[in-house]
């Protein structure tokens, strides 16, 4: 069965980018969100398996959705997909709960070792 | 010649800058082995006779610097990379990162980091673009400017395209601001606007 | 590439420098231009390091820019304006520059080879002609700025440096409580002298008479021009009675000896009006060089050939000739 995927970033190439950087055999249905807001919206009316979520966005940023997450106790695996690779950035989504930090550009081998560790392809 | 870019091109440009700055700032702060943190910036498209006025109020009331620095790359990519600098701040990212406070080392330090920083900056928008640029030394244009606005209008002149940049980054403790400015003719801007396209076609 | 060839005699040719090392920052290539220049053979020092084979670089710096280079990939730079020299090398120009080494901008390159070991490339471009304009320029301006301060016949400082000078000195004064005089003198009976023994007796005098007073002040006096035989003097630090001094020295040193002007002896004496700053405020300057007038004035009417000093009743005495 395809599984629901959300891509969230407030860049349509980014989003495009994350997708492209999926191998072919990634059964998935995707669904895209530009901004936090929508990400939460769509996470709370329908089951999600996995999130591809920016840090940096309008009106709510990816830190505010992984609180959001968190709180709402909503069940989704997280990868984080950002610019900003400082460590200190990184150490705090792991701690919000994130399964991953992937540092764009997005390196499709990295994301494919990163899928198979969790079992999702 | 039309400048006008498209949604699609304008996204796609930010999201690049935004990489390659990410990229800058992870290099600088294992350069300068302290914690630097810079936030993703806000970039803007500007046309050129636009910049000074946009420059006026944080600079107004205060002494600047201006270091600018040429690159060239493929595909007729060129332009112009100004950063700006409220002299105060220069003083204290001097200190804090060890330079000797005399007015020579504080001007190579200004230098220094301009340089650093627009040269990484670049370099990761290059390599996403598989580009690659060449630089010219880093000028200092002014470096006990008062008026900003006239500084920029007289280099300004020259160029078609302004895309502002506006970095903020923190050091150790402190925050600082500077902005940083690239000046684009009109036909390098057709250029990069081929370059968008070729990139937004890929995907 | 069918073009290899080329590189090896175009990097030998090459009118600027190209050093090469790796990140142990030992030398790994230098070119014709930088082995002739510094007097090394790269056969020799191949493999030694950098710092050994120049040992006055400045070593603390150069790794600094190195690092930089190697850890971000991307180009560092140094101005002749900046610093002047890396590397010590004689410069081609020894007739037209004042310094002896050749001022330099470098660029230094990040450098990869097949293998993927790292290197850093020095290239020393030679700005030695930029370096002597510069100083050239310089030292126009300064000329320049003299000239705007100074009289050109007597080579006292012009009047509109030398109230600026006395304005500044006033305010620096009243700010920390120390004593300023003022005098102020003329030639006496200039126009006689001028019709005498023509213009340029007249303004022979003038500069002989600037000369003697000159040699008898401090650096730290400013002496102007004020108007045509007429000259200012701020005393630093000085009160009335140490200006009286200074004054009267300035008188003997005139009158005791005669000018010689085409083989004639030319008397000439100087009136001198003295005053002490006791004013506050903005005007505090126009004031202190009315005062200094009157004095000079009474100096003239009493006689000439004299210092007079001023005194607080002569304002009062000013005012009342002014009403009458």
């Amino acid at each position: 069965m395809a599984l629901p995927v959300l891509i969230c970033d407030d860049s349509l190439l980014a989003r495009k980018q994350v997708r492209k950087s999926l191998p072919e055999s990634f059964d998935a249905e995707f669904l895209t969100a530009g901004n936090g807001v929508e990400a939460l919206a769509i996470l709370r009316s329908q089951e999600i398996g996995l999130v591809f979520l920016d840090l940096t966005m309008p009106e709510l940023d990816g830190i505010g959705v992984l609180e959001a997450i968190k709180q709402d106790g909503l069940d989704c695996f997280v990868i984080v997909i950002s610019a900003d690779i400082q460590p200190e950035m990184q150490k705090r989504v792991t701690e919000l709960g994130a399964l991953a930090f992937i540092h764009k550009p997005v390196n499709p081998e990295k994301l494919v070792v990163i899928l198979k560790q969790y079992g999702l392809i | 010649m039309s400048t006008a870019f498209s949604e699609e091109q304008r996204d796609c440009l930010q999201e690049l800058i935004n990489v390659a700055m990410g990229l800058a700032s992870d290099k600088l702060a294992r350069f300068l082995n302290t914690f630097v943190h810079l936030q993703v910036p806000a970039i803007e498209l500007v046309n050129s006779v636009q910049i000074p006025a946009q420059f006026e109020a944080r600079y107004s009331h205060t002494e600047a610097a201006l270091i600018s620095q040429g690159f060239l790359g493929n595909d007729g990519l060129r332009g112009e990379a100004i950063v700006l600098y409220q002299l105060d701040n220069a003083h204290r990212i001097a200190a804090l990162l060890g330079y000797d406070t005399d007015s020579a080392s504080e001007l190579e330090m200004l230098t220094d980091i301009s340089s650093i920083l627009t040269t990484t900056f670049l370099n990761g928008l290059a390599d996403q673009i598989d580009n690659s640029l060449s630089y010219s030394a880093p000028r200092v244009l002014s470096s006990r400017q008062n008026n900003v606005p006239e500084a920029l209008q007289e280099t300004a002149v020259h160029w078609e395209l302004a895309l502002k940049v506006d970095i903020s980054y923190q050091l150790v403790d402190h925050s600082f601001n500077c902005d940083m400015l690239l000046l684009i003719p009109g036909e390098a801007v057709l250029n990069i606007q081929q370059i968008l396209d070729r990139i937004l076609e890929e995907y | 590439m069918s073009e290899d060839w080329l590189t090896g005699p175009v990097l030998e040719q090459l009118n600027s420098g190209v050093l090469v090392v790796d990140e142990q920052f030992q030398l790994v290539y230098l070119n014709s231009f930088l082995q002739r220049h510094s007097c090394v053979q790269l056969s020799e020092v191949k493999g030694k390091s950098l710092f050994q084979v120049f040992n006055d670089l400045p070593e603390a710096w150069l790794r600094r820019k190195f690092a930089s280079v190697l850890e971000l990939q991307s180009p560092s730079f140094s101005s002749w304006e900046q610093r002047q020299y890396i590397i010590k090398l004689p410069h081609l120009r020894p007739a037209t520059s004042s310094s002896q080494y050749m001022a330099q901008n470098c660029t230094m390159l990040p450098l990869k080879d097949p293998g993927g070991r790292l290197y850093v490339c020095l290239l020393i471009e030679d700005a030695t002609d930029a370096f002597v304009y510069q100083q050239h320029l310089q030292s126009t301006l300064q000329k320049l700025e003299l000239s705007n301060r100074i009289d050109g016949l007597t080579q006292a400082l012009n009047r509109r440096y030398w109230e600026e000078q006395l304005k500044l000195e006033v305010q620096r004064a009243q700010r920390y409580k120390q004593p300023l005089s003022l005098l102020l003198f003329d030639l006496d009976k200039f126009k006689q002298l001028n019709d005498q023994y023509g213009h340029l007796g007249g303004d022979s005098v003038l500069i002989e008479l600037t000369a003697r007073v000159r040699a008898l002040l401090r650096d730290t006096d400013w002496f102007g021009r004020y108007g045509g035989e007429e000259f200012g003097i701020v005393l630093t630090n000085t009160g009335l009675a140490g200006a009286i001094e200074v004054a009267e020295r300035i008188r003997l040193a005139v009158s005791n000896t005669a000018v010689t002007f085409h083989e004639q002896s030319i008397p000439t004496s100087v009136s001198i009006g003295a005053a002490q700053l006791y004013i506050e405020g903005d005007r505090a300057h126009e004031v202190l060089i009315g005062q200094a007038d009157i004095a000079l004035y009474n100096a003239k009417r009493e006689g000439r050939n004299r210092v007079v000093a001023f005194s607080e009743g002569e304002t009062e005495f000013l005012l009342r000739t002014q009403q009458a």
